[in-house]
């Protein structure tokens, strides 16, 4: 019975049997006091609404407050109407019209009101649940700018960003996801300057996801993301509301998703995963160079490893004399080739790195660094493995834990190992082919229609202002137009600071 | 489907490859001084390979010594160099060579056969030096321990390439430029010499540098001129420096005499020399053409540095000097004709006609041409102090 019938008692009936008799569900059944008493009843989950609001203003004001007896009304249709306009004294009524309606927005956190002798019901929103409240986000921290994290609840997660954007153009559009869990997102964008087609591509992707459950974002990021095979993430996330709020500035969507407090952000560029927050807040010219660091440890931690492979087994006439001598002596005794030394070393520190998190928060972090120089001090006084190549490996880990994206982190960390094992074959010739197959791999990807490599191919020399350098704040008065083409003006174009005119 | 079936291919390709030509650092005998003497036999090759334990930057106390020197004779150097992986353990890395040593009579003979194989070798740079060893075997010049380095090729390396720049009468020749004076009619080459001081004996053993005065020491000598690939003879030193004024390359000291006795020293801290070729009733003749900027560098006679006469005798006297040693270099060449400073090689570039005609004979013809050198000296700096104190 998918539609509510005009007898209350059977639909009380249907929502408890569906339910299951869950002991959460609340039904309140009264009378309304008019000429001809009026049986309805009142369904909630308690835990998901604020219980005195719905006691003290809801059931008050349908029991008490109204003196139905008094009131003349035309025709018995009427009194649904006449409640919404005169009587329930809350803010968010909306109108139900079949069980799954009734289900979704009753399991939601809103109060069901159910009339004897209507096809209708209301649903007043009075949600109100434990949250973990907004605190400082752990994934990405800076150390100047703001502290707030998004939460768990869309609802504070919007509000966060309203704080940041007042203006009447940030619109929100909401669609539930995951045919058993239901999970509602929503899709944030600035109107007029996100462009049209990729809204429209966004809202597509959406809807054709069909699961059955929706844990977290990176659900649907798997879902919607333009290339299936590739380790390099072409959506970025972030749990920072002023990262969320500055990428809406530039023309992008953010998707929110109830039950996690990592928003997605899409189209996403390659250069993006190299940004941090702070790049914004310290001065252009510190930034800068913290960029170019960046991205020198990029090509370390991918390619140290297996450029150290290649020289010292095929290519030692590269190597400066002394330098060859010593690594000669360091190498006497070792008994692996090159290559196994560095998968012995490398997949050590995978495996101390991950076991790292999941240790107790006081030893974890000291465990994973710290513990494999160790235990590679001591491998190579063993003689196991050589003293250069644990010198290799902990500056590649090192290098790889800069991104402040770890989703950059993650294909670093996998494309190393096929990269050494190409070194170990063919030498620099086959880091070139490597790093030849990688670039055309990345020139390839796309993120919502904007190439993945965007402000380096193609290139864009107004874009440079944010990609590697980041341009003083006075510069940057061009939105980024591999992004959107609409109202390119962000900030007016006189901006320098001048010493006074006299 | 498709990305399995490219796994696949790929996975026989590197089983397939195997490996290319993968060296481990501790497979290879690092080779950083070449020696080739000539024996009845062909050439005996002698090997001077480092020994990385010995040598590494935080060593204990020395145990063996820091590099180990394998010979061996074949017909070719080539046989020779394989014939030795009987006595090392390792093959022999070339990439790294300091120094190539050609033994005297070796050269006297003529170097081209050798250097076919240094050149053409792959593994071979070119960034290496090379030197004749004078009145010794290039086997005993590479046994020497030197003091202060513990690789004695680096020595020899790091000597050659110092003394080229700051004491005139060597050259640091490498393999390119040794080939293009070889093939070039117009210029004929020259090598730096060494010469062993000392029993070479003496000097294989560490006790060489465990005294504060090494008996034997390596020291490099003035310059052998080659006809074609065969040594004729050695430049004395004069003739050796006036070689480097005329080619251009000097950075070093020349010494005078002074008015009243004593000697005066300056540094030469520019350098530049132009030779020209003129045509003379359609015969050529090469003018010389030398600018010196220099400093005073040492003074051990009474005069006044403060007066300009003194500066511009001076210099008059330096500049006289510079063409009398000029001519006297030129005059030796000339003797032995050998066209060491490449002369021919200036008419070739400027009258190319001429030059085919006297290209046939031209050490002979080069007996016969007129060359006139002109010298520049100018004094710029004297120093720290202006006269010598001594001079009250």
């Amino acid at each position: 019975m998918a539609q509510i019938g005009p007898r209350l008692d059977e639909n009380v009936h249907f929502v408890k049997e569906s339910l299951g008799y869950s002991n959460d569900i609340v039904i309140r059944e009264l009378v309304l006091d008019s000429r001809e008493p009026v049986r309805a009843a009142i369904l909630y989950t308690d835990g998901m609404v604020d219980s005195h609001m719905v006691q003290g203003v809801l059931i008050n004001s349908l029991l008490y407050k109204t003196r139905f007896k008094e009131i003349e009304l035309e025709r018995e249709e009427d009194l649904v109407p006449f409640l919404k306009d005169a009587v329930l004294t809350v803010g968010d009524i909306g109108d139900v019209n079949n069980f799954p309606e009734l289900f979704t927005a009753m399991l939601s956190g809103c109060v069901i009101i159910l009339i004897d002798g209507y096809e209708k019901a209301m649903a007043i929103g009075l949600q109100e649940w434990k949250d973990r409240g907004v605190t400082e986000p752990t994934a990405q921290t800076v150390i100047r700018g703001p502290r707030e994290g998004f939460t768990e609840s869309l609802r504070t997660n919007i509000t966060l960003l309203r704080r940041r954007i007042a203006s009447e153009k940030m619109w929100v559009e909401t669609r539930r996801i995951g045919e058993v869990t239901k999970t509602e997102i929503a899709v944030v964008y600035i109107k007029g300057l996100v462009e049209e087609g990729v809204i429209e591509e966004v809202r597509n992707r959406l809807d054709r996801i069909d699961v059955d459950g929706l844990m977290e974002s990176g659900m649907i990021e798997e879902l919607i993301q333009d290339a299936a095979y590739t380790p390099f993430p072409t959506i970025s996330n972030s749990e920072r509301p002023d990262v969320v709020a500055a990428n809406l500035l530039e023309g992008r969507v953010a998707i929110i998703v109830d039950g996690t407090p990592f928003v997605l952000t899409v189209p996403s560029l390659f250069v993006e995963f190299f940004h941090s927050a702070e790049d914004y807040y310290q001065r252009a010219d510190f930034s800068t160079l913290i960029r170019m660091l960046r991205f020198v440890s990029f090509f370390i931690a991918l390619l140290a490893p297996s450029l150290y492979i290649a020289i010292t087994t095929f290519h030692q006439e590269m190597l400066p004399t002394q330098l060859l001598i010593s690594l000669a002596a360091q190498r006497e005794g070792v008994p692996f080739p090159a290559l196994v030394e560095a998968l012995l070393m490398e997949i050590a520190f995978e495996i101390l790195r991950e076991a790292g998190i999941r240790m107790p928060r006081a030893v974890g972090q000291a465990i994973s660094v710290v513990g494999t120089l160790v235990i590679g001090q001591a491998a190579v006084e063993a003689g196991i493995v050589s003293a250069a190549m644990v010198i290799v490996v902990s500056i590649t880990a090192i290098s790889s834990f800069i991104f402040p994206a770890i989703n950059m982190s993650i294909p670093v960390r996998i494309l190393r190992f096929p990269l050494m094992i190409l070194a170990a074959s063919f030498g620099i010739y086959g880091i070139i082919v490597g790093v030849l197959g990688l670039v055309l791999h990345l020139c390839s990807l796309r993120s919502f229609g904007v190439p993945y490599m965007s402000t380096f191919a193609p290139f864009s020399f107004k874009e440079q202002r944010d990609a590697i350098l980041r341009a003083p704040r006075w510069m940057m008065d061009k939105r980024p137009e591999s992004i959107t083409k609409r109202n390119m003006r962000r900030q007016s174009p006189n901006l320098k600071p001048k010493p006074p005119e006299h | 489907m498709k990305v399995i079936k490219v796994l696949l291919c790929l996975t026989l390709v590197f089983l397939l490859g195997g490996c290319w030509n993968r060296k481990e650092l501790n497979d290879l005998a690092i080779c950083v001084g070449i020696g080739i003497d000539k024996v009845k036999t062909g050439y005996s090759v002698s090997v001077q390979v480092v020994d990385p334990a010995e040598v590494a930057a935080n060593k204990g106390k020395p145990g063996r010594a820091p590099v180990t020197l394998f010979t061996m004779s074949g017909a070719t150097v080539f046989e020779a160099l394989r014939k030795m992986t009987t006595i090392s353990p390792r093959k022999i890395y070339m990439s790294h060579t300091r120094m190539l040593i050609l033994g005297e009579e070796l050269a006297r003979e003529g170097i081209a056969p050798v250097l076919d194989f240094v050149s053409r070798d792959h593994e071979f740079r070119t960034d290496f030096y090379i030197a004749v060893a004078r009145g010794t075997t290039a086997h005993n010049i590479l046994k020497v321990i030197t003091p202060l380095e513990q690789i004695p090729a680096n020595e020899l390396f790091a000597s050659l390439e110092t003394s080229s720049k700051a004491w005139a009468p060597t050259a640091a020749i490498t393999l390119d430029q040794l080939i293009a004076d070889l093939t070039n009619k117009g210029k004929q080459a020259v090598l730096t010499g060494i010469k062993l001081t000392g029993s070479p004996e003496e000097g294989d053993q560490r006790e060489n540098v465990e005294q504060i005065d090494s008996n034997v020491l390596l020291q490099y000598t003035t310059l052998a001129a080659f006809r074609g690939d065969k040594l004729i003879g050695w430049l004395n030193e004069k003739d050796s420096k006036a070689y480097n004024y005329i080619t251009g390359n000097v950075k070093s000291t020349a010494s005078l005499p002074c008015k009243g006795g004593g000697r005066l020293t300056m540094e030469i801290m520019k350098s530049n020399s132009k030779v020209k070729a003129i045509l003379k009733n359609g015969k050529p003749e090469i003018m010389v053409d030398i600018h010196l900027e220099n400093d005073i560098g040492e003074v051990q006679c009474k005069i006044d540095l403060t007066k300009m006469e003194t500066i511009e005798e001076i210099q008059k006297e330096a500049e006289k000097g510079m063409v009398a040693t000029g001519m006297r270099a030129v005059t030796y060449a000339k003797q032995h004709e050998v066209d060491i400073f490449g002369f021919g090689d200036v008419i070739h570039r400027q009258y190319p006609k001429v030059w085919k005609q006297l290209e046939k004979n031209w050490n002979k013809e080069f007996a016969k041409l007129p060359v006139h050198i002109k010298a520049e000296v100018k004094i710029r700096r004297l120093g720290t102090i202006n006269n010598a104190f001594k001079e009250k």
